[in-house]
């Protein structure tokens, strides 16, 4: 799934007349982009955010943002590259205002050992649970590997993009990205990643 | 490759698999691939877990809430800006024409030729006539709407400058208020008593605070005061206001008293009108009022004489002077003795029949309304009355929908913390009168006080539209737009409004109701002007 799919399904002419009128700051085609691109924005923070207010919130507060910072948008790129990069920059920054940080996520990823997986297990745990498992198994992963999975196999970003968004090298996007894979099938399997989580965030549930 | 038993490691599987790899690196794996069935399978899993992660991410098992889409419509919806403005702008001439115009003229009637604007609305406007024509149902909206308009307005420098607007705001009109009597005023402050010896005179205002004060001498000004007891004996040349628990006046006044008190009495002569708020008062026989006496009493003996109209909200009250005018009374019992004269008519409004004594000189019949007890349920008014009340909470929540979405569905989602919400709910249901009162105790706080007051009284009102709508979405399911929620929210409403005509337990849901929707209010404004630090589930 890209970003064209999963956001509004504009074509390009459609979209540069659209984006036009908006910056000479006609209300109605500002509304016509918000009912296009909204709803994609809310299920995209749905994933990234614990809960439905937050995504509401967030919602909204991206596209005022947007309405901002339009004038930065350089038309040669696509517009749903740039809109998930806001979307994404803001809730991250949402995300790390929280109190509960994971400490642990922060510097040790790259010591942790990862299990090499069997390749039947993996199989199996696919074939065992639905996607509302898997989606309550990413709420349960720490921000940073939530995020990681959620940019790179929700909204199609590069590993450029995903260590732009998180701060991080992007040497280090592979080492997160499998991290949260395998911290996704300790908690589809049995637990493992909300006691590591709740261990690195002192005891938060 | 990375692992010594000759097969590379997931890691580099995962980044062959993405892309991440350089070309020389990318055809390494490429052909250890072709020759090693292990590592085929590692990859071939690691493919299929990105398959089904996205296929995972991708369902949509959620509708997308009303309050995304709603959010940008009003920019859109012309007419409901037009309607809002039409509202607003009769909202604005209802309060002009309806309050300001009335209140300006009957001021210098009522005798407030020092006075200013906060002043006449405090002190005149809780008893003025001029409520009669707020009952029309639109210009309610109206003002309402107007309200809702300027706070819309605001919203976006509510957080940053709400504090100090407020405060500066509260300041300069409390500065104008107090600044035309505290110009020329003689401060005293007791220690603890203070007292004002026969014979002397002050030429100007007069303002104390002290626990007791007396005033023997003269004053050619007005006397402000706020003491636990105060006795006047002398003559006070301007007005009386007092705010304390006895207040007694012996000595003549040429303007107006008002008194805030527990226990007022008047023994003397009032030139102009008399305005008490007190649990008990006493109008002895030598004591007169030249204009008009308004009263709010728990127990109040009229033994004096008045030459005006008397408006009053008591208890019990005891006639036994003359009325030189007409006479408007609410309260839980009426008695009229044999020395009792009333020129002109009298309306009653009570629970009993006033007891009038045969000597009694009556200009005319007592008017008595009786007030029933409980609800009439048999009377096809009353629906009436029950549809009316649905309509102009209908109305109010239409408006604030159109005019504030986003306020909206955060008060409504609010009413989902139905623990918390009611828990604030009747903490500022409770706190907020008495702290507004409280402040409002200082001439200077009035500013403050009363902005509070009606905010507050905004907010009792339409807290059951958010319950209402809370309910209706909780029954209908959460549409998308404006429309459906217009519908979840007449429902709802009608479903509170059945619940309230309930006997007995009506009253007690009603109360519910409230707390609930101004602690969903509360949390909703509180949520809108802080930064939410939630914990992640």
């Amino acid at each position: 799934m890209d970003r064209q799919t999963t956001a509004g399904a504009m074509n390009d002419a459609d979209l540069a007349q659209l984006l036009s009128q908006v910056r000479t700051g006609e209300s109605d085609a500002w509304g016509e982009l918000y009912r296009q691109y909204a709803p994609a924005i809310f299920r995209f923070c749905r994933r990234l955010l614990p809960a439905r207010e937050d995504a509401e919130d967030a919602t909204t507060e991206i596209f005022m943002k947007v309405r901002q910072k339009l004038g930065t948008y350089d038309a040669s790129r696509p517009f749903t590259a740039w809109l998930y990069k806001v979307a994404s920059n803001h809730c991250w920054d949402t995300l790390r205002r929280r109190r509960i940080r994971q400490d642990l996520e922060t510097g040790d990823v790259d010591s942790l050992p990862l299990e090499h997986p069997d390749p039947s297990q993996l199989e199996r745990l696919q074939a065992e649970h639905t996607s509302k498992e898997v989606r309550t198994g990413l709420a349960q992963l720490p921000d940073r590997a939530r995020m990681a999975l959620v940019l790179r196999y929700y909204a199609d970003m590069s590993y450029e993009e995903i260590a732009d968004t998180l701060g991080v090298r992007r040497a280090f996007v592979g080492v997160l990205l499998l991290r949260a894979r395998h911290q996704l099938r300790d908690a589809l399997s049995g637990g493992g990643v909300a006691n590591a989580r709740k261990a690195s965030a002192g005891g938060t549930p | 490759m990375n692992q010594s038993d000759g097969h590379f490691d997931e890691m580099t599987g995962l980044l062959y698999l993405e892309g991440q790899l350089d070309a020389g690196r990318a055809s390494e794996v490429s052909e250890h691939l072709r020759s090693c069935a292990p590592c085929r399978e590692i990859v071939h899993a690691l493919e299929t877990e990105g398959v089904w992660l996205r296929e995972a991410l991708a369902v949509e098992d959620e509708s997308i809430p009303a309050r995304v889409i709603a959010a940008p419509e009003r920019g859109a919806t012309h007419w409901g800006w037009i309607a809002a403005f039409a509202l607003g702008t009769g909202g604005a001439y209802t309060l002009w024409s309806g309050f300001v115009e009335p209140w300006l003229t009957q001021a210098s009637q009522a005798g407030f030729t020092q006075g200013n604007l906060l002043t006449m609305l405090f002190f005149t406007g809780a008893f003025w006539k001029g409520w009669d024509a707020m009952r029309s149902l639109m210009e309610f909206m109206a003002v309402a709407t107007l309200g809702m308009v300027a706070v819309w307005l605001l919203r976006k420098q509510w957080q940053r400058f709400t504090a100090i607007a407020f405060v500066m705001g509260a300041l300069v009109l409390g500065a104008l208020a107090w600044a035309p009597s505290a110009a020329a005023a003689d401060v005293e402050h007791g220690d603890p008593g203070y007292t004002l010896p026969a014979g002397q005179e002050v030429k100007t205002d007069l303002i104390v605070a002290a626990e007791r004060t007396r005033i023997d001498g003269d004053v050619d000004g007005d006397l402000i005061v706020f003491s636990n007891s105060l006795t006047v004996n002398g003559h006070i040349k301007g007005d009386i206001l007092a705010f304390g628990a006895e207040v007694r006046v012996n000595g003549p006044v040429d303007g107006n008293v008002r008194v805030w008190c527990q226990s007022f009495t008047l023994d003397s002569a009032v030139a102009r009108n008399v305005m008490t708020g007190t649990g008990a008062g006493e109008f002895d026989e030598k004591s007169t009022v030249g204009g008009t006496l308004t009263m709010f009493s728990n127990s109040t003996q009229l033994n004096g004489r008045i030459k005006g109209d008397l408006l009053a909200f008591a208890g019990d009250l005891n006639i036994g002077g003359s009325l030189g005018h007409d006479a408007r009374i609410r309260g839980g019992q009426l008695s009229v003795g044999p020395s009792a004269e009333i020129v002109g008519r009298t309306k009653y409004t009570g629970y009993h029949e006033a007891e009038v004594s045969p000597g009694a000189k009556l200009g005319s019949p007592i008017e008595f309304t009786e007030i029933k007890r409980g609800q009439t349920y048999d009377r096809p008014r009353y629906y009436w009355h029950q549809i009316m009340f649905w309509g102009a909470s209908f109305v109010l929540g239409f408006a604030i929908l159109l005019v504030a979405p986003g306020f909206f569905f955060d008060a409504e989602q609010m009413c989902k913390k139905v623990g918390s919400a009611i828990g604030f709910g009747a903490l500022f249901l409770f706190a907020t009168p008495i702290a507004a009162l409280i402040v409002c105790a200082t001439i200077v706080g009035l500013s403050v006080g009363i902005p509070v007051l009606l905010f507050y009284g905004v907010a009792v009102y339409a807290a059951k539209i958010f319950v209402g709508a809370w309910l209706g979405e909780k029954l209908l399911g959460a549409g998308v737009g404006v429309g459906p929620a217009l519908g979840r929210l007449a429902l709802g409403l009608a479903i509170l409004r059945g619940v309230r005509m309930l006997p007995y337990v009506g009253l007690l849901a009603g109360l519910l109701i409230v707390m609930w929707g101004m602690g969903a209010v509360v949390l909703a404004l509180h949520r809108r002007i802080t930064t939410p630090v939630v914990v992640a589930a």
